[in-house]
Formats: structure tokens, sequence, C-alpha cells
């Protein structure tokens, strides 16, 4: 079952140890107007582990928003993701940085990292550094990063069939985020959730 | 499998051995004195002083970085002699000593002129601080290209020297690069006027052969307007339980429309299997491509040096210019590795491309660390980084640390990384058809490398490939 942070109201968890078996899905959500370092420290004691790590964050005016991620993979057949897509508009920093540590000896890892960014305005600044530090050699890992902006040349397919150029933004918007949101397993959560993102993202 | 490993990536280092010669030295240690005993060694200008010890100043009031994935042995400074040179025969000055032409020609590099098996090469050959010749410069002076060591252009060309020495790679820009702005000894200087497309390859060769001493080489290059360069640069130095230092600045000038290739295959000696001696191979490469249209392209196979510092860069200023950074980094045994690239996007429309592979054996680290940032003039740029590493037995490290940063609404990033074994089911697959596991790890490594090996003229490829098998003998286990 996933747990939904919602930064600036829920507690956030910080750190955490997970042990054999243990399974840990967590969602955090960024609204806009929201300013929030985000330090997150996963170390995976146990065989068996399952980390699942998503989050979105929205930002539209002076926020200064910072994901700072770190798991471990301290015993080996442990498995871990994470995923967390972030909009940058006005005049906001956004940073994710990411790393993944993999200890001598924890073979049969399996552990992903994907950051994507999109900068809507001049003045908005992405930073992001995923990282890999790894010292077994069984083990599959990769990290993908992007930044980038929203696609003209599917604006100009959605206002040829009349949706006009805002709201052709705003589904871009959305469907760029949906992957984080579709992490959150309890359905009237997700639904409640996702009208929420949409308020936001039309507020952007 | 792990005896396989363990065969592949243990043979031994042939470039290793020692030149007998008569050297001259200046006395040890590092002060303004043994500055000034330099410049006045290579009879250089009063500006060249005063460059080198406002560089020393600065140095002084710098510290050593300590950012790198490395573990650094502690370097005295005072404790290196910053100048070694051949003694020049005073019977036959002009002529290039026996003992010397023999040492370039075990290690083959051509010093007299002639046909190479694809096509002409003209080489500096640098010998611990001098460069010993430069070949076919009569030909290339035919097309108005200036291809001579670094202390004959301050002597000949000193206007050109002035104009661009420093002017990518600041004095104060970092610690090494500071040392070796004071210290510097010998390198390559190149210059190809506008619209000229080089005949032939130019490289440079690298020797350290005293013990006890540093190289400290500079190299400038410089393409102007419409010109195109292929330029290769290799290096080797003597087995020793010592490490010794390696701090060189490579300055590339990249006018409008130019294309720069530059491609190294670094062999310098790795220190042996418990980590003993070895070079500290700690160097500032960057290239700035500064008018509209310009190119450079970085290739870079890493396979020597206990400790490898090293972030070819490129500054694109220009509009539309473009660079590409192709790397294999080999570590094996206890050897280090931090290297990657830096791609600051500052004009319209630039374009970059980085492909790393990363292959660590033995106990050996590796690591991949780069820059890639987007300027607010970077309208429409576009980069996209391919970092793999490949992990050759369970008691190395593959390390990936790259840093994006965009500043602008319309460029776009792409970074991919993976790290993983070559797998049993892929040595399986190659033993049933009869290949050995060697062989077949040879095959999987080099199949896995070929993208950026593809990249390298004719005459490195080839040597590559070799050097790539060598340094992972013994590695499969």
């Amino acid at each position: 079952m996933s747990q939904v942070f919602i930064v600036g109201q829920s507690e956030l968890p910080g750190k955490v140890r997970v042990g054999r078996d243990e399974v840990l899905d967590w969602v955090f959500v960024v609204l806009p107007g929201v300013s929030a370092e985000i330090p997150l420290e996963i170390d995976i004691d146990g065989p068996g582990a399952e980390v699942s790590l998503a989050g979105l964050y929205l930002c539209g005016g002076d926020e200064r928003v910072q994901f700072d991620v770190a798991v471990r993979h301290n015993a080996g057949d442990s498995h871990s993701r994470q995923f967390f897509n972030g909009i940058a508009g006005g005049r906001s920093r956004a940073a994710f940085h990411g790393r993944i540590l993999v200890r001598p000896d924890a073979q049969r890892i399996r552990a992903f990292q994907e950051n994507h960014n999109i900068l809507l305005s001049e003045e908005a600044r992405v930073e992001t550094t995923p990282q890999l530090e790894i010292y077994a050699d069984d083990v599959e890992c990769s990290h993908g990063a992007t930044t980038g902006f929203l696609n003209q040349e599917e604006q100009f397919y959605m206002r040829s069939r009349g949706i006009p150029e805002s709201e052709a933004r705003v589904l871009q918007m959305i469907s760029f985020l949906s992957p984080v949101l579709a992490r959150v397993s309890d359905p009237a959560e997700r639904e409640r959730l996702s009208r929420e993102v949409e308020a936001a993202v039309r507020s952007l | 499998m792990d005896e396989i490993i363990k065969d592949i990536t243990s043979q031994e280092y042939k470039e290793g051995f020692v030149t007998e010669v008569e050297q001259e030295y200046v006395p040890k240690g590092l002060n303004e004195e043994i500055i000034r005993l330099i410049s006045a060694k290579k009879q250089e200008p009063q500006w060249l002083l005063d460059f080198r010890l406002d560089a020393f100043r600065k140095w002084q009031k710098m510290k050593q970085p300590a950012w790198g994935h490395l573990t650094l042995p502690p370097i005295d400074y005072q404790d290196i002699i910053y100048y070694a040179a051949p003694k020049k025969d005073s019977e036959r000055p002009k002529e290039i000593d026996p003992a010397l032409a023999e040492t370039f020609e075990k290690l083959g590099i051509p010093l007299r002129e002639r046909e190479a098996l694809a096509g002409v090469v003209a080489v500096d050959a640098v010998f611990d601080s001098v460069s010993v010749t430069t070949t076919f410069r009569k030909t290339l002076s035919e097309k108005g290209i200036i291809f001579c060591s670094f202390s004959e252009a301050v002597r000949e060309h000193p206007d050109l020297v002035r104009r661009y020495l420093a002017s990518v790679v600041p004095v104060s820009d970092n610690y090494f690069a500071a040392l070796n702005s004071a210290v510097f000894s010998d390198g390559s200087f190149c210059y190809i006027p506008k619209g000229v497309k080089c005949p032939m390859e130019l490289s440079s060769y690298f020797r350290i052969n005293a013990s006890g001493t540093g190289q400290f080489e500079r190299t400038l290059i410089i393409a102007d307007e419409g010109s195109t360069l292929s330029y290769m640069e290799g290096c080797t130095a003597p087995m020793r339980d010592e490490n010794q230092l390696h701090a060189a600045v490579v300055e590339i000038i990249v006018e409008k429309d130019a294309d720069v290739k530059y491609s190294t295959v670094q062999n310098w000696y790795p220190g042996d299997a418990e980590g003993r001696g070895g070079i500290l191979n700690l160097v500032t490469k960057r290239g700035l491509c500064r008018g509209m249209g310009s190119h450079l392209s970085w290739t870079q196979v890493e396979t020597g040096s206990a400790v490898t510092w090293k972030y070819p860069s490129t500054i694109l200023q220009g509009d539309f210019s473009a660079s590409e950074f192709y790397s294999v980094a080999v570590t094996n045994n206890r050897q280090q590795a931090d290297t990657g690239t830096k791609m600051i996007h500052l004009g319209r429309g630039t374009r970059s491309r980085i492909v790393s592979k990363g292959i660590s054996a033995g106990q050996s680290q590796n690591s991949y660390r780069g820059l890639v940032q987007m300027g607010p003039g970077a309208v429409g740029a576009r980069n996209y980084s391919q970092c793999d590493s490949l992990l050759i037995g369970s008691r190395c490290g593959a390390h990936t640390f790259p840093v994006i940063k965009s500043l602008n609404p319309t460029a776009v990033v792409e970074h991919e990384a993976t790290t993983s074994k070559i797998s049993e089911d892929q040595l399986f697959y190659c033993n049933q058809r009869g290949l050995g596991p060697e062989e077949a790890v040879g095959l999987i490594v080099n199949g896995y490398a070929r993208e950026v090996l593809s990249r390298l003229p004719m005459e490195f490829a080839v040597e590559a490939q070799k050097l790539l098998q060598v340094s992972l003998e013994g590695s499969i286990g």
C-alpha cells in the first residue's frame, strides 16, 4: 500500500531503515507555493526488500524545492526504484540530488532512478545530479535524467484538432506528471490527488 | 569464471623500461628561484617569467582539491625535480641522441620522417622536460601551419603564444593548472591558419624517463577560421615504485567553422598489482569553441596511471558550435580513475554529445564525473549523454556522478547511465562457439567500447584495442 506525503502538510519521514522482505512505497507531492528541502535516507538492510520512491513537484513562482535522496543497498537481493518528475516555472529553483549506493558484497541488486524536468520560463532553474556509487558487480543499475520543455509539435497536433493552446499545455503537463500519480495505489486517493494536481497545473 | 578474469587482468607493462642517458636536472624543490632557473634555462622573455611567478604566487594560496572519488597519496611538492633534460652532445648539437632515438623507436614513435602504415603522422616527441624533435615541420610550414615545441613557439611566435596562453584555462583555474602554469616545461604548439585543412595527423608523444621528477607539459592548439585538424596524444613512463606526478594543461581554441579532433591514448605506468608506484595523472584539458559553427571532438582511451583526474571540457561559446566527448576508461588492480567532461553551453543552438564507457576490474575504482550546463543564452541547445559502466570481478567499484544544470527553457538535456557486469550467459554463448574465456571477454569488452574506439584515427584504434586487451589481462575470475 503506498503512502502519500503532501509536502508542507504531511510530516516528512526523513531517515528510515528497511529490513528483510519489507516493502516501502512512498509518493511525494510538492504543490505550487511550497518551498521545501526534502532529505530522504533509505537504508536497505535485509534481502528481499522492495523500495519504491516517487515524487512530483510543481513550481510556478519563487519556490525553492530540493530533493536529496539517498538509497543505500546494504544487503543483497534487494530492489529499489526512484521516479521523480517536476515542472519549474516563474523564478523557481528546483533541484533533485539522488544517489544509489551499493555496498561491497551486496550482490543481485536491481536499482533504478529517473528524474525528468520541464522548464516553463526563462528565469526558472533546474539542477539534477543522479548518482550511482557501486561496489558490487552482480548488479543491474541505471539512471536517467532529462530537462526540456513542452513539445511544440504535440501542441500543434492538439491545436489543429481544436484544442486551445492553454488547454493543450495543461494536457501535456498532466500527462508528464501522471506516471507519478499512477504510483498511488488507493484509487480514491489517486483520484483526489489527480484533481488537486490538475487544479495546480491550471494555476501555473 | 574468476580464474578467467584473473588471467585477463594481469599482463605486464611493456613500456616500463628506463633509458640510460645523461641528464641535467634543476635542484629538487619548488620556489621562486627554481622557477627563475627553469625560465633562464629555456631562455624565456621577461613576460613569460612574470606569468610563471604570478601563477606560483596564486598556487601558493590555493589548496589541493579533495572532491574527487580518489585516495591520493600525499604529494610533497618540495620533493620533486621540476626540470630534467637529456644532455646534448656538445659535438653534435643538432643531432638527436641515438639513445633517445632508440627509445622512441622502441615505443613505436617514428622520429624520422617516413610513411607510416596508414598515412603520414607528424610527431612532437617530448622526453621529460624537453622536446626532442618535431617532424615534418617543413612540409607543414609550406601550408602555413606552425607545429613545434612550446619553447620554440615562445621564441619564434611570441605574439601568438602571448595572445592565447591561459585564455582557455586561466592561471588560477584550479590547483594543478596553477602549478603547471608556474613550472611547465615543454609541450606542443600548433597553429592552423585560416581555411587550411591539415594534410596529416599531428601528434605529441610524452615520455617520462628520469626518476624523482614530474612532467608538466603545456599544449596550445589554435585552429583559425574554417581550418581542420586531427591531433593525437600518447604517453608512457618507466616502472618505478615511486609515484610520479604528471600535471599537464591543454588549451584548444577553435575559431569560426573550424573543426578539431583531439584523441588521446593514455598509457602511463599504472603501478603494480599491489598499487605501488604509478603515475598520478592530474591534468586540465579544455577547448573553447569560440566561433560560430566551430566543432571540437574529444576521444580518449584511458588505460594507464595509478590515479587519473581528468576532465576534457568544452566551452560552447559560438552559436551553433558542437562538441563531443567519447571516452573509454579502464581500471585494473588498484588503479583509480575519476574522469569525465564538462560541456558548458553558452551560444544559441549549441550541441554536445557524451559517450563514456567505464570498465573496472581487480580492486580498482572507476568514476564518471560530468557537468552539462545550459546557460541563459543557450537557446535551443541540446545535449545527450550516455555513461555505461562494466564491472569485472566483485571487488571493484563503478560510479557515476553527473551534474545537469539548465538555465534555459528551450534547451534539452538527456542523460542515461547503466551499470552491469559481463553475464555468465554471454560468456557461455561465446564458449559454446569455440571461443576461449579470454577471447570471449576481449570480444565482449571490445564490442562494449566499440562506439568510442571507432572514433579514433586508424593508427590509434589498433593500438587502443590491443591496450584494452592487455589492461584487462588476468581480470577474469
